[in-house]
């Protein structure tokens, strides 16, 4: 679970929706708490729906048996609805499989969620404040791009590591 | 030869949701290989058959394709759907541009050759970077016992030495160089 939180964390932070300028690190904050609440409330729903299937005994073997297919179409479909990325798509297909191979039951399945939900927000603020800091640095050429990003993040995950840790 | 930025970051945007499954050496590599013949096996499909899909509904097409798949590995072998992220991020970004379109061309051009290799480098490429970060994760963490390799954070930082050592590639670096001022320039040798 908490691979899947850094390394989605990063891929949306990355590739997710159109981040706003790091000139202005409140606006960025808040596009991605917002995305994060998006991210709970599809994920929960899909799970929901889930649990549905899952109730009556005509479609328990269906849903069983197509899965994915289900899972995905369903992912696919609220994500297109919402006018989401595609990266949006995959992370909540992802999350919401994880999250049904660990907890089959629908209220923890939900609170996995959101603390899967939680945590690649939390990444995402970290990532943005320690971006937003490196405008006024000066990281020398050959570190800038791809070699910085991945050493701040990391060190964000050492720190979620261990933050977890002591919470959990 | 300078290896392109692009390439890189493909390769290691794809790696990242591969980094989720708990797969030692072997598996990994065989993951890997599948992702890599599978990306190969779409690009084919979807070079022959894209003019079957007019305007955003290639985009549809293309996911579809990729849940169905991902649904029929997973009934006969078991394999959790994150593979098909790491497809996502190898594809072409422009193959999935709503605003691009496809133009004609001839089977046995020479643009089809271009275009395979392409595809081919990154699928050779990300097979490549997989292994070379499967090994380094069971000798960090098997041999040497590196905690840090238990979690994303040994991987991430391995892969920020590797994205220096890609960015600052030798040739990368000759041709950082100022350019020679003209009046120190040599002219024409007037030897042989």
């Amino acid at each position: 679970m908490y691979f899947l939180i850094i390394t989605f964390g990063f891929l949306l932070a990355m590739r997710g929706a159109r981040p706003a300028p790091l000139q202005r690190p409140g606006e960025g904050l808040g596009r991605i708490w917002s995305e994060a609440t998006d991210f709970f409330l599809t994920t929960s729903l899909i799970l929901a729906l889930w649990a549905l299937a899952m109730a009556f005994g005509k479609t328990q073997a269906g849903a069983r048996e197509y899965a994915v297919a289900g899972l995905g179409i369903a992912a696919y479909l609220f994500s297109r609805y919402q006018k989401k990325t595609d990266t949006f798509f995959l992370s909540v297909l992802a999350s919401v499989f994880m999250i049904l191979s660990r907890e089959p039951d629908l209220l923890w399945g939900i609170f996995l969620a959101w603390i899967v939900s939680s945590g690649i927000a939390l990444f995402q603020t970290c990532f943005l404040g320690l971006r937003y800091k490196l405008l006024f640095s000066h990281v020398p050429t050959a570190m800038k791009g791809w070699p910085i990003l991945c050493l701040l993040a990391g060190l964000i995950s050492v720190v979620l590591r261990n933050l977890g840790s002591l919470v959990f | 030869m300078k290896l392109p930025e692009s390439l890189f970051s493909r390769m290691f945007l794809a790696y990242l949701p591969f980094m989720v499954y708990p797969y030692g050496f072997f598996k990994a590599g065989v993951a890997a290989l599948w992702i890599v013949g599978f990306l190969w096996g779409t690009v084919t499909f979807f070079w022959f058959t894209r003019r079957l899909f007019p305007g955003r509904s290639l985009k549809h097409a293309f996911f579809l394709w990729l849940i169905v798949w991902a649904q029929a590995v997973w009934t006969l072998t078991k394999l959790p759907p994150y593979w098909i992220v790491s497809v996502f991020f190898l594809t072409p970004v422009s193959f999935l541009d709503d605003a691009a379109n496809p133009s004609h061309v001839r089977v046995f051009s020479k643009e089809v050759p271009r275009y395979f290799f392409e595809r081919a480098l990154a699928g050779v490429g990300f097979a490549g970077f997989v292994i070379l970060l499967a090994l380094v994760r069971e000798i960090g963490e098997k041999r040497l016992g590196i905690q840090a390799f238990e979690q994303p954070a040994g991987l991430l930082l391995v892969i920020a030495v590797v994205a220096f050592l890609w960015k600052n590639q030798p040739y990368h670096m000759r041709s950082q160089r100022p350019p020679v001022p003209e009046n120190l320039k040599l002219g024409r040798s007037k030897f042989p």
